[in-house]
C-alpha cells in the first residue's frame, strides 16, 4: 500500500516537472521522490504508474470538490473550501472532477479529506477502541459479548465493519484530522473525542488518513517517515507498529535519518496507547474465560546459595540476582483485569498483530538489553519484549535464547568464583554422564540428585556425556541424548503417559506406578529442552501448555484433547427440547477407562448417581467433567510436572512473552507434513497400484498443495489434522479405487483412513473433484 | 449398579422391543459396554442365515459413539473381511449421543439389506455387486449359506 502511494506520488511529481502549466506542489515529498522513481518507471510500469497517479489526481479533485481542502481562506475556486464551488453531487463532483484532471486545473496544497482505500481495515481495527479506551469494565464486557463470533476470520469481521449508508453519512458530517499531521495530544484528543462521541469514525479516519497519505504521515511527529521501508504492509496495524519501530528507535534503525525535532517519545507513548488497547480490545471482543481457572502458582522453595549472595554484594554485576525481577506487566492489562490465558478465541486471531517486517529487522540482543534495563532505570529504553503480540513467535524465541544464554554464561561466572574463593567445587555446567543402555535410569538419578541437591545447578549450560564415548558435547550429544529420553518416557510402554485410543496426542497417565519425583523429572526435561533450544518430538494436547502457562483446563480444551467426547458434550450443550432428561438419562456419576482396560466410575458431585443431569444443569455436569478428565484425575502427575518445568524456567521470560500455542512449536518445533514419507507408506486397494496413472497424479497434485490444503486433505482422510508421532508414515493411509471415471467426489472412510477414488480420465477432472471434496468437506458430512 | 443408568435403560429397552430383526441380545453383567446379538436380515441374498455382531461401547457413552463389529463372516460390499463397518449413524463426526442404541442398530440393519455400493469397503465387491448382480447375489448366497448362523424359528 505504502510503496504504491509513493509511486503514486512519485509518478505525480515527474508529471509536474514535465507539464510547466500546472502549479508547482508544495508537497516535501515531490522533491525527495523522482530520483527513485528514475529507475523503476520504464516500459509497462510506466504506464501502470501514470494511470495510478491519475486516478489518485482525480480522487484528489473529487474530495476537493466535496469536502474542500480544510483551509478557511482557501481561494481555490475549485475547491469547496474557498465557498466559490457550488454544491455537488457525488456524482457531479466525479464529473467534474475527471474535466479538472483534463485541463490540469489548480490543486490546493493541503490534502482534502480523502476516504482513505483502506477504510473498512481501519475502521475494524479501531471499532472496538472507544470502549477499551473507557476503562470501566462493564462496558468492556458488555461489549465483548454483544459481538460474539466464534469463528472469525479477517473476512467476516471486515463484512461487520464495512460501513452502512448510516455510518458513510456519519463520516461525511465527522471532521477529521483535516490533514493536520498527528502528534501525541492529538491522538489523545481524539481517542476522548471518541470517548464522548462513543463513536470511533474520528480516531479511525485520522489515522488513515495519515496512514494512507505519505505527504501526512510525513509530516506526523515532526518526522520524515521513509515510504517503503514497510514493504507491503497492508494491515493497519503493521504500519502504526512499523512507525513505532523506525520513529521510536533513530539510534537503531540505520537505514532512518532522524528527522529534526522528532518527538520520539510523545510518538512512541501515543501509539502504545494505540496498539496496546487494539489489543487487548481484540481480545475481550472474542470469547473469554473466566480468569478464576487458574492453576495454583508454583512456588520452588528458596534455593540456598549463601556464597552466591555473598559474592552478588561484593559483585553486583556478576549474579543472575540482577535479572531478576517481578515480570513486567502492562498496567492497561492490570486495570482490565485480563490476561492472554483467559482469550479463547480472539476477534481477529493473534496472528494478525504479528509485525514481520519488524520481527526479521529487529536486533534481539540489543532489545533485550533495553527490556532488561529499564527495569533499572525508570522507563528509558523502549523494548519491543514489552508488547510481545507483535512480535513472532521465531523472534521471540530469539529474545529467549539470548536470555538464556546470557544467564547461563553469568551461572558460569558464578561458579568461576566460587572456585577462586575456593568453596563449593566449580561446576561450570550442568554435566550428565549416562550409560546408553541405561539411559533413563542414569538420567532420572542424576537429575534427581541435582534437583534436590543443587536445583541451580538446572540453569547451566546442559552438557552430556555418553559412557565410553568420545564425543565431547557441542550441542549434538545432548540433542541426541533428548531424543532417546524422550522416544523411551514417552513410549506407552514405559507406563508414565498414555497413547489414547483413537487420539495422536499422549496424556498423563493417572495410574501410573511411578512416583511423582519422575513426573517432576520430565518436566525438567522439558524445560531444559527449551531452555537448551532443543526441539521434542512429543505430542502434548494444547491444553498442557496452557496448563504449564497456569490455565487450568477447561471445556473447550476438550476439543483438542479429545474431538469426538467434545462433540458428544457439546452436541447435549446444544440439545433444547425438553426431554433432554430422558433421552440422555444421564446422571452425575461418569465412566472411564484406565490404562488397562478396566473401567471405572466417578461421581461429579456427591450421590452423583441420583442426580440426573437436565437442561439447568448440563453446563455445570460438562464443566464438572471436564474438569475431572483434564485437571482432577491427573493432578498429582502434572503437579510434579509441572513443577520440573517451572524449576528450570522460572527465572526466564517464558510466561509473559509466549502464548500457550507459541510455547508448543518451542517444544516441539513447527508441525511438518511430510507427504513424501506418506506416499511411502501408502498402500492402494481395488485394482490401484503405485504405477496407475491416477495415483500418479494424484501425489503430484498432493505435493503441489499449499499446506492450509495438505492439512485438509489430511482432516478429510483421516478426521484430523495432526500428523501421529512417528510422522506422517505411520498413517496407514489407503487409496481405494472407486469404480471407474465418473461425476462422483472422492470420498473417505475417516474410520480406517481410507480414501476412495474413482479413476477420474484425466488429470484436471481428478484435481478439481480431490480440492472440491476436500474444500467442502465439512458441508457435505462424511460417509 | 455397574454401569450408566443410560446403558443399562438402553438395555432393558431393547430386549423389550421385541426386534425381529436383532436377537438373542447377550450381555456379559460385569462389563454391560459389550454386547453381542444376532442381526437377522429380511433381503436376499442374506436371508438365508443370520449373522452375529458385537457393539462395543466406549466408558465415555453416550458422549462417544458405539463401534460394531461382525463376528460371522459375509460377503457385503461395506463390511470387510475382518468384520469391520464404516456406519456414518456412530462415526466420530456424525455422532449425536441423543442417538439410541435400537436407532443404530435399524440403520445397519438397513445397510446389510441394501448396500450401499458407492461408499464400499470393499471395492471389488462393490463392483461386482454394480456390474454382475446376478453373480454378486449367487456368490453371497453361497458364502451365507456356508458361514452364517441359524435363524432363530421363531
Amino acid at each position: 500500500m505504502n510503496s504504491k502511494s509513493e509511486t503514486d506520488e512519485a509518478s505525480r511529481g515527474s508529471e509536474a516537472s514535465s507539464s510547466n502549466n500546472q502549479p508547482t506542489p508544495s508537497n516535501p515529498k515531490d522533491h525527495s521522490v523522482p530520483v527513485l522513481c528514475a529507475d523503476t518507471s520504464t516500459g509497462k510500469s510506466k504506464d501502470v504508474m501514470k494511470r495510478a497517479a491519475a486516478k489518485q489526481l482525480i480522487e484528489r479533485y473529487f474530495y476537493q470538490l466535496l469536502d474542500g481542502c480544510g483551509n478557511p481562506n482557501c481561494d481555490n475556486r475549485f475547491c469547496a473550501s474557498s465557498g466559490e464551488a457550488r454544491n455537488l453531487t457525488p456524482n457531479e463532483a466525479a464529473a467534474e472532477a475527471i474535466k479538472l484532471f483534463y485541463t490540469e486545473a489548480r490543486l490546493c496544497d493541503t490534502l482534502p479529506n480523502k476516504v482513505p482505500r483502506t477504510e473498512a481495515v481501519i475502521n475494524s481495527v479501531c471499532a472496538t477502541t472507544p470502549c477499551a479506551t473507557g476503562t470501566t469494565r462493564n462496558i468492556v464486557t458488555k461489549d465483548g459479548d454483544r459481538i460474539d463470533y466464534p469463528s472469525c476470520s479477517t473476512s467476516r469481521f471486515m463484512d461487520k465493519f464495512k460501513p452502512d449508508s448510516s455510518q458513510q453519512e456519519d463520516c461525511k458530517n465527522v471532521r477529521h484530522n483535516n490533514g493536520a499531521p498527528l502528534t501525541e495530544e492529538r491522538i489523545y484528543e481524539l481517542c476522548d473525542e471518541c470517548l464522548e462521541t462513543k463513536k470511533p469514525q474520528v480516531l479511525t479516519r485520522a489515522l488513515g488518513e495519515a496512514f494512507t497519505q505519505p505527504a501526512i504521515l510525513a509530516r506526523c511527529f515532526q518526522r520524515k517517515l521513509r515510504e517503503g521501508d514497510n514493504g507491503n504492509g497492508g494491515e493497519k496495524i503493521d504500519k502504526k507498529s512499523n512507525a513505532m519501530c523506525s520513529s521510536s528507535d533513530p539510534d537503531k534503525d540505520v537505514d532512518s535519518v532522524a528527522g529534526p525535532g522528532l518527538d520520539v517519545a510523545s510518538c512512541r507513548r501515543a501509539f502504545q496507547y494505540l496498539a496496546n488497547i487494539v489489543y487487548y480490545a481484540n481480545m475481550l471482543a472474542g470469547v473469554m474465560e473466566s480468569n478464576t481457572m487458574r492453576e495454583e502458582p508454583v512456588v520452588i522453595a528458596s534455593q540456598l546459595d549463601p556464597l552466591g549472595d555473598a559474592l552478588d554484594h561484593l559483585y553486583p554485576l556478576s549474579s543472575m540476582k540482577n535479572l531478576k525481577h517481578t515480570p513486567y506487566e502492562d498496567p492497561l492489562a492490570i486495570e482490565l483485569d485480563i490476561n492472554v490465558l483467559d482469550a479463547r478465541k480472539p476477534f481477529l486471531p493473534f496472528e494478525e498483530f504479528y509485525n514481520e517486517p519488524l520481527s526479521d529487522t529487529i536486533e534481539m540482543d540489543i532489545d533485550l538489553a533495553n527490556c532488561k534495563t529499564e527495569i533499572d532505570e525508570i522507563g528509558n529504553k523502549f523494548s519491543f519484549l514489552k508488547y510481545p503480540f507483535i512480535l513472532t513467535a521465531a523472534t521471540k524465541s530469539l529474545g529467549l535464547y539470548y536470555e538464556n544464554r546470557i544467564r547461563m554464561y553469568s551461572e558460569r561466572r558464578v561458579s568461576l568464583l566460587h572456585a577462586v574463593v575456593g568453596a563449593a567445587p566449580p561446576m561450570p555446567f550442568l554435566r550428565l554422564k549416562v550409560r546408553r543402555s541405561h539411559i533413563i535410569d542414569d538420567a532420572l538419578v542424576e537429575l534427581e540428585m541435582i534437583a534436590m541437591e543443587r536445583a541451580l545447578d538446572l540453569k547451566k549450560q546442559l552438557v552430556v556425556e555418553f559412557e565410553g564415548e568420545q564425543g565431547i558435547d557441542e550441542g549434538g550429544v545432548s540433542k541426541e541424548f533428548f531424543q532417546l529420553v524422550v522416544e523411551q518416557i514417552f513410549n506407552p510402554d514405559y507406563g508414565m503417559f498414555t497413547q489414547r485410543q483413537d487420539e495422536v496426542t499422549v496424556w498423563f497417565n493417572p495410574t501410573s506406578f511411578e512416583t511423582e519425583a519422575q513426573f517432576t523429572l520430565i518436566g525438567i526435561v522439558l524445560g531444559l529442552a527449551i531452555y537448551n533450544n532443543i526441539i521434542l518430538a512429543v505430542n502434548f494436547p494444547m491444553v498442557v501448555y496452557r496448563k504449564l502457562m497456569g490455565k487450568k483446563g477447561s471445556f473447550e480444551d476438550l476439543a483438542d484433547w479429545n474431538s469426538t467426547l467434545y462433540n458428544g458434550l457439546k452436541d447435549m450443550l446444544e440439545y433444547t427440547e425438553n426431554d433432554l432428561e430422558e433421552t440422555y438419562y444421564q446422571t452425575f456419576r461418569i465412566c472411564y477407562t484406565d490404562v488397562f482396560g478396566n473401567n471405572l466410575f466417578h461421581d461429579l458431585k456427591e450421590n452423583g448417581d441420583d442426580v440426573f443431569v437436565t437442561q439447568e444443569n448440563k453446563r455445570e455436569f460438562v464443566d464438572l467433567y471436564a474438569d475431572f478428565l483434564l485437571n482432577k484425575s491427573v493432578e498429582t502427575q502434572f503437579k510434579a510436572f509441572r513443577r520440573g518445568f517451572v524449576m528450570v524456567t522460572d527465572e526466564s521470560q517464558l510466561g509473559t512473552l509466549f502464548r500457550p500455542e507459541e510455547v508448543e512449536t518451542l517444544v516441539c518445533g513447527s508441525k511438518n507434513f511430510d507427504f513424501n514419507e506418506l506416499e511411502k507408506s501408502t498402500e492402494y486397494d481395488g485394482g490401484y497400484t503405485s504405477e496407475s496413472q491416477t495415483i500418479k497424479d494424484f501425489w503430484s497434485i498432493v505435493h503441489s498443495l499449499s499446506l492450509e490444503d495438505k492439512r485438509k486433505l489430511l482432516q478429510f482422510t483421516t478426521g484430523s489434522d495432526r500428523v501421529p508421532v512417528g510422522g506422517l508414515s505411520h498413517l496407514k493411509l489407503v487409496i481405494a479405487r472407486n469404480g471407474p471415471d465418473c461425476a462422483r467426489l472422492p470420498t473417505a472412510h475417516t474410520c480406517f483412513n481410507v480414501l476412495l477414488l474413482p479413476e477420474y480420465e484425466n488429470k484436471e477432472k481428478l484435481e478439481d473433484r480431490l480440492m472440491k471434496a476436500i474444500s467442502y468437506s465439512k458441508g457435505f458430512g462424511i460417509i | 449398579m455397574a454401569a450408566t443408568r443410560r446403558l443399562q435403560k438402553e438395555l432393558n429397552d431393547i430386549r423389550h422391543s421385541g426386534l425381529k430383526s436383532f436377537r438373542d441380545i447377550q450381555v456379559d453383567e460385569s462389563n454391560i459396554l459389550t454386547w453381542q446379538g444376532l442381526i437377522v436380515p429380511d433381503n436376499p441374498p442374506y436371508n438365508k442365515g443370520a449373522f452375529r455382531i458385537e457393539i462395543n461401547f466406549p466408558a465415555e457413552y453416550p458422549f462417544k459413539p458405539p463401534k460394531i463389529s461382525f463376528k460371522t463372516k459375509i460377503y457385503h460390499p461395506n463390511i470387510d473381511e475382518k468384520g469391520q463397518v464404516c456406519l456414518p449413524i456412530i462415526s466420530a463426526e456424525n455422532w449425536k449421543p441423543a442417538t439410541k442404541t435400537d436407532q443404530v442398530i435399524q440403520a445397519l440393519v438397513a445397510l446389510v439389506n441394501d448396500p450401499e455400493p458407492e461408499h464400499p469397503l470393499r471395492a471389488e465387491l462393490a463392483e461386482e455387486f454394480l456390474k454382475d448382480r446376478k453373480k454378486f447375489t449367487k456368490n453371497a448366497e453361497e458364502f451365507t449359506k456356508k458361514h452364517s448362523e441359524k435363524r432363530p424359528t421363531d
